[in-house]
């Protein structure tokens, strides 16, 4: 290259970068504040989607970061809120929140807009990463809706039948937002009505009502005199919800028609409140599906030569909802029928010997959807349903790890949790059964 | 260079050059429009100031000063592009900044503008970025109806069922284009053929 070219060709490049500088430098004055406008409007549109009409937020809003990008004073923030704006002119708060249900392949993304006296404005799912079949939005188009004007305590806000895994997760999530706010201030805690108490109450007080997750497992009913009443998803019996006075008790009856009764602060309150149990077991013994004869016909094919089947009071509101002893060859055994919820609801036998060991357990289906599980997790394809059955013989009511073990299936984990469920309350059944020990037939 | 190198016949050496930035943005007919016009844009404004610069910029020096010019171009482009449409310059991504550095451009400005006067420069850059423009648009009409069941990012109900989701990714999107470009090759040689039978 001449010296003239080369010069020339630096002069030419220094005059483009110059000009083009200024170029940019001009332009940005006016693109800049558009740019920042695009930028904050996509951070804090989906915010302002969930708050009234009017209200912004400004460059201090967001309060707190999970990832901990921006300094805050807020403390106890549970692990599944990630972000929180404070509006600008007071208005309120929104929240950005997540739920993981066993059907999550990510965690949905939740925005929650709560106005400054903890009611909820608006709810909207910014991800939805569940199973597309449990979308409890398609299931139930309102839902979302049900949130809105409540307070922390969730009132009358429920679950989508069908979706109950995703819709309890999702209720979870929001409740995780309100909790937040609430730890630090910043809204007033709602209170819960005895009635809400109440039903919260279900899956302690009757386990098999609800999963093992503790997710309840119950349709609602109307029943005269009830408040709120509850049939169990399986069968094993009711929940009412009654007034008394200015406060309320709930009755549950198991599918024997035993009857309890429970004051919101779960102790048995049954002696005070004939009433209560009046109600309760009028209804339940005009509506309570009866398994036994089912029961003791599918003993009696489990355990061969089975006589003198005598039906047993059930002593808990668990998945059993039939129980009997019998005796084989001058051997007693007991028989337990349980209903519990696994991947889809299971039936489930169990046979105990007098000395406290399983003699024999039989389940209608134990893998449900087995291709779904082989997919996931190719050992299950090699599973062998008697196989498991069978070793599941000579288990007492309390299991080494090893024995637990046994108890377990590789990548079928709601599976498994029923199954243990169920065992658990065979067991629970049969110490009170022990209580009333049958006589040995002398018929021989 | 004669209107035929700048017609049909032009895309079977321009398309292979800028397949890049094709398939980058032809998943999306809002992507395609948006990448379309910052092509012509860039190519336009290209070709104004180099035809006007190409008796001062030194042989050895062409390389250096055609890249900062189009750059300089494509930056302000998507200054404005950042300002007025976001959702565009994200859904191109890094492809829109790497417009710069694209061959097709660079080519436009040194085998049209670094030789000849504004006017066929200008002629030169629009027929290209509007070819560019037109591929795109009928490549992502296909892969975003038929791959993503939509239009200009509106759901077409009817089509969520029958999806061919291959079609948005990379592979469908070479599939696509190829199927395009044969179709103008074809095109580009009837064209060919009829003007030969005239002149014979």
């Amino acid at each position: 290259m001449k010296h003239t070219d080369l010069v020339k060709a630096i002069a030419l490049i220094v005059v483009i970068v110059l000009v083009f500088s200024a170029a940019m430098f001009g332009l940005n004055f006016y693109t800049g504040p558009l740019i920042e406008a695009n930028n904050a409007g996509a951070v804090y549109g989906p915010l302002l989607a969930v708050m009234p009409e009017g209200a912004s937020f400004d460059g201090d809003a967001q309060i707190y970061a999970a990832d901990g990008s921006v300094p805050t004073t807020l403390v106890d923030v549970p692990a599944t809120v990630t972000a929180i704006y404070k509006e600008a002119n007071g208005m309120g708060y929104a929240v950005k929140t997540t739920a993981t249900s066993q059907y999550s392949k990510e965690p949905m993304e939740i925005t929650l807009g709560v106005d400054a006296e903890g009611k909820i404005i608006k709810v909207q799912i910014d991800a939805y990463n569940d199973t597309e079949a449990y979308d409890f939005r398609a299931k139930d188009p309102g839902y979302l809706d049900t949130y809105i004007g409540k307070d922390s305590a969730l009132a009358d806000v429920g679950l989508v039948a069908g979706t109950t895994f995703s819709s309890t997760a999702f209720k979870q999530g929001v409740s995780d937002g309100l909790s937040a706010l609430i730890a630090n201030g910043l809204i007033a805690e709602g209170v819960k009505g005895d009635d809400q108490l109440l039903t919260e109450l279900i899956p302690s007080v009757f386990p098999g009502m609800a999963d093992p997750t503790g997710n309840l497992k119950a349709e609602p009913i109307e029943v005269d005199g009830a408040v709120a009443a509850y049939k169990a998803v399986n069968g094993s019996g009711f929940a009412y919800i009654v007034p008394k006075g200015e406060s309320m008790v709930m009755a549950i009856t198991n599918a024997a028609g035993k009857c309890w009764v429970y004051d919101t602060e779960e102790n048995d309150v049954t002696a005070d409140n004939p009433d209560a149990v009046a109600l309760a077991t009028a209804h339940a013994s005009a509506n309570q599906e009866d398994f036994n004869a089912a029961a003791q016909e599918k003993f009696g094919r489990m355990m061969e030569g089975a006589a003198n089947m005598i039906a047993l009071e059930l002593p808990r509101c668990n998945t059993v909802v039939a129980a009997a002893s019998f005796d084989v060859n001058g051997e007693i055994y007991y028989g337990f029928y349980s209903k519990s919820y696994g991947y889809e609801d299971m039936d489930v036998y169990v046979i105990i010997d007098a000395a406290g060991a399983i003699a024999k357990v039989d389940a209608k289906t134990v893998i449900f959807e087995q291709e779904y599980f082989a997919y996931q997790n190719p050992s299950i394809s090699s599973f062998d349903p008697n196989a498991y059955k069978a070793g599941l013989q000579g288990l007492g009511a309390i299991w080494s790890p090893e024995e637990t073990a046994k108890v377990e299936i590789s990548g079928a984990t709601m599976t498994s949790n029923a199954m243990k469920q169920s065992l658990g309350d065979a067991f629970v059944v049969y110490a009170g059964a022990q209580l009333t020990e049958p006589e040995v037939s002398t018929n021989e | 260079m004669n209107k035929t190198n700048t017609g049909m016949k032009e895309a079977g050496i321009l398309l292979p050059l800028g397949v890049g930035f094709v398939m980058a943005s032809s998943n999306d007919l809002r992507a395609a429009i948006g990448m379309g016009v910052a092509v012509l844009l860039a190519l336009f404004f290209s070709a104004v100031v180099i035809s006007a610069l190409r008796k001062v910029i030194p042989q050895a020096a062409h390389l250096p000063i055609y890249i900062l010019i189009i750059t300089g171009f494509v930056s302000l482009i998507q200054m404005v592009m950042e300002a007025h449409f976001p959702g565009v310059v994200n859904m191109l991504g890094v492809h829109l900044a790497a417009l710069s550095v694209s061959a097709v451009p660079y080519r436009d400005a040194e085998h049209v503008s670094g030789h000849m006067g504004e006017g066929p420069s200008i002629k030169t850059a629009i027929g290209t970025g509007l070819l560019f423009t037109f591929v795109m648009a009928v490549c992502a009409v296909i892969r975003e109806i038929l791959g993503s069941g939509s239009i200009w990012g509106i759901s077409i109900p009817f089509m969520q069922d029958f999806r061919i989701s291959a079609l948005s990714g990379v592979f469908g999107g070479y599939l696509v284009l190829a199927i395009v470009f044969a179709v103008m090759r074809k095109l580009s040689g009837k064209k060919e053929t009829e003007k030969e039978d005239v002149a014979a």
